[in-house]
């Protein structure tokens, strides 16, 4: 406990200087600015954005990376309850119940109680990183290769069950992602893999590139399919601080969705994704009257949203004591510390504590941050969601070329965007979700590199992996949750689970 | 591909044949690379192997889609025009900066979308370049070029 808060002294210390809090302040502002714009999800913007922290030390940079994250989310739910027209799969749910209030006239109301849900997850998330942090990392260091690996397995099976749709499906993208990994120069040998002799791919694909390409510019093909049929014309916004009657409708669902989404978001291969979902079935079983659940029950917006704030908190958990990022923005995350020399893993909290904790420190602060300035700013908001989509996607599509281009001056990145973009654009009509595919990308490098390396150390002997009892533990655990999902029962009422 | 036999193609037949596509691509790019011996494994051993599950998976999909959903209309324009400007951005951002870059790519991207208005979308590709230059070049200080041709930067 005295550990907890001297470590928590640490990073406050490290938060609170002016500079860190002022690039605290801008992520969280650009975030939402960027997050608001219809069809922009926080994996887009927080690629088209990174060249923002190119030029700041690794802690302010992350900090406000950290920041353009909760932005973006917060921008995202905005999006959903004006416009109902959710950046990303977590904003799903919170647009059935949110865009129904918008409509009465309670679209004030439905955000003031997302934000007021998302702080509380958000502190409560905060405590739990801090307190499990550490002892997680000191675990950690007792890895080796083959329990890594194991793990990484684990967490490629719980995507594979969590992904939406068929099973086969998610199978697929994820040996496709794992496939895509493979480009570049080898670990071992430095011989080029599928190359096509570009040099540029040399080092492999970018991994922004791709999130960018499969995410941002496919989302923006999407919508311009589909005629302009966005609705702001909301009459009012509505009062923004809900009532108390309401906030005590509200209390049990924030609390319950908090623990749910914590637990999700700590799980490798996404888990974060299922809480808001958890959340939404979860309350509206729980209801007395569950057919006000897609009328604009105030419950069905306060749950999800903080749900998914929770999981989007708790999921730096397995990316900053393990090394292992859970999911495609952690995979961004990633990629940020790699630009500034860090490369993530247990060793981070050691080596640089005040980096570490500063970053913890400012994920509390950030929450509030977005509840200061969010809220005076929705009629902004709104005003910027009224400009026609016919000039938004243009500027969408300027944003992410020139921010892919910065993020290794590099003509290359942007023309292999537009091939990721054409890629996601053909996932979508293929009906292939590209989540897990990221998610087997971004596990695939270190995934292979582990193999070798604990074949190596066992002389070339698979029986490694069963002689080590936590590797072998978590390899099975993989394949127990891969057969549970493909038994027909499981399958059946795991569809359900999802049309819900 | 917006014609009549699209309309009659399941979705998942066409995905099958588009994922074996792919994992046949990737084995034959990787045929020269050697697989390794029995115990080590060589830089060959994933890609040959990860290809071979995948094209397996695609033929397995292309089983189950005898039922299943039907193609969606596709659409040329939104893609041609978007990826294009992408494209466009990319050639012109370094021999000629973003000042000329960015309006290109915004004029190129307004095609896309069937209610493209001439003058809107000149006035708006100039302003917005504008913004992006102030933002990324001038209060970010980033490396992408600004016109070298006029200003040698």
């Amino acid at each position: 406990m005295f550990e907890l808060i001297q470590n928590l002294g640490i990073g406050f210390a490290t938060a609170l200087t002016p500079t860190n809090l002022f690039l605290g302040f801008i992520g969280c502002l650009v975030g939402t600015l960027i997050g608001v714009l219809p069809g922009v999800g926080p994996i887009a913007t927080i690629a088209m954005l990174m060249p923002l922290t190119l030029k700041v030390d690794p802690t302010g940079a992350l900090i406000m990376l950290a920041g353009i994250y909760y932005g973006a989310q917060y921008g995202g739910s905005t999006t959903a309850i004006l416009v109902n027209m959710p950046g990303e799969v977590t904003a799903v749910v919170t647009a059935i119940d949110g865009h129904e209030m918008a409509k009465q006239g309670r679209a004030g109301t439905a955000l003031g109680i997302a934000a007021l849900g998302s702080f509380f997850a958000g502190t409560v998330a905060t405590l739990i990183i801090a307190a499990i942090g550490a002892p997680l990392t000191r675990l950690a260091l007792l890895f080796g290769p083959a329990e890594y690996f194991g793990l990484m397995v684990f967490g490629l099976g719980l995507a594979i069950v969590l992904a939406r749709g068929s099973v086969l499906k998610a199978v697929i993208m994820v040996v496709l992602g794992l496939l895509l990994a493979t480009v570049g120069t080898d670990l071992e040998t430095g011989q080029d893999r599928l190359t096509l002799g570009i040099s540029e791919l040399s080092d492999g694909v970018d991994f922004a590139v791709l999130a960018m390409g499969v995410f941002g510019i496919a989302e923006i093909l999407r919508n311009l399919e589909s005629p302009e049929s966005r609705n702001v014309a909301i009459a009012q916004i509505g009062r923004l601080l809900p009532s108390r009657e309401e906030l005590r409708q509200c209390f049990g669902p924030i609390v319950r969705a908090t623990g749910i989404g914590s637990v999700l978001g700590i799980l490798p291969g996404n888990g974060a994704v299922l809480g808001p979902f958890a959340s939404y079935a979860l309350e509206k079983k729980l209801a007395k009257d569950p057919s006000r659940f897609g009328k604009g029950a105030i419950e069905a917006v306060a749950g999800p949203e903080s749900a998914n704030n929770a999981g989007a908190q708790t999921s730096f958990i397995p990316l900053l004591t393990l090394g292992i990022p859970p999911n495609a923005v952690m995979a961004l995350m990633v990629g940020a510390m790699t630009i500034h020399g860090l490369i993530p893993g247990p060793q981070v909290m050691t080596k640089y504590p005040s980096l570490f904790w500063g970053m913890i420190a400012s994920m509390w602060i950030g929450n509030l941050m977005l509840l200061i300035i969010n809220l005076p700013l929705i009629g902004l908001w709104v005003r910027l969601l009224k400009v026609p989509y016919r000039l938004m996607f243009t500027t969408i599509l300027l944003f992410c070329a020139i921010g892919i281009y910065s993020i290794n001056n590099n003509p290359y990145d942007v023309y292999f965007t537009a091939f990721f973009g054409l890629a996601g654009y053909l996932f979508i009509k293929l009906g292939l979700e590209p989540a897990p595919m990221l998610l087997g990308f971004v596990l695939g490098k270190l995934m292979e590199e582990k193999l070798r390396q604990a074949l190596a150390l066992s002389e070339g002997s698979f029986m490694t992996f069963v002689e080590r009892p936590v590797a072998a533990t978590l390899l099975a655990l993989a394949a127990a949750v891969m057969l549970i999902a493909v038994l027909p029962a499981v399958n059946r009422s795991r569809q359900k689970a999802f049309q819900e | 591909m917006a014609g009549m036999p699209a309309r009659y193609l399941r979705q998942d037949f066409l995905g099958g044949l588009v994922v074996i596509a792919v994992a046949g691509f990737a084995y034959w790019l990787a045929r020269n690379l050697p697989a390794g011996a029995a115990g080590g494994m060589g830089p060959g051993t994933l890609p040959k192997g990860l290809a071979l599950l995948l094209g397996g998976l695609g033929v397995l999909l292309l089983l189950n889609s005898l039922k299943g959903e039907r193609l969606a209309r596709w659409s040329i324009r939104g893609p041609l025009f978007v990826l294009g400007a992408l494209v466009v951005f990319g050639l012109a951002v370094r021999p000629l900066g973003l000042a000329v870059a960015g309006p290109l790519a915004i004029a190129a991207a307004a095609f896309a979308s069937s209610e493209v208005r001439w003058r809107e979308t000149l006035i708006f590709g100039v302003l917005m370049t504008l913004f992006c230059v102030g933002l990324f070049k001038f209060a970010l200080g980033l490396p992408i070029p600004l016109a070298p041709w006029l200003v040698g930067y």
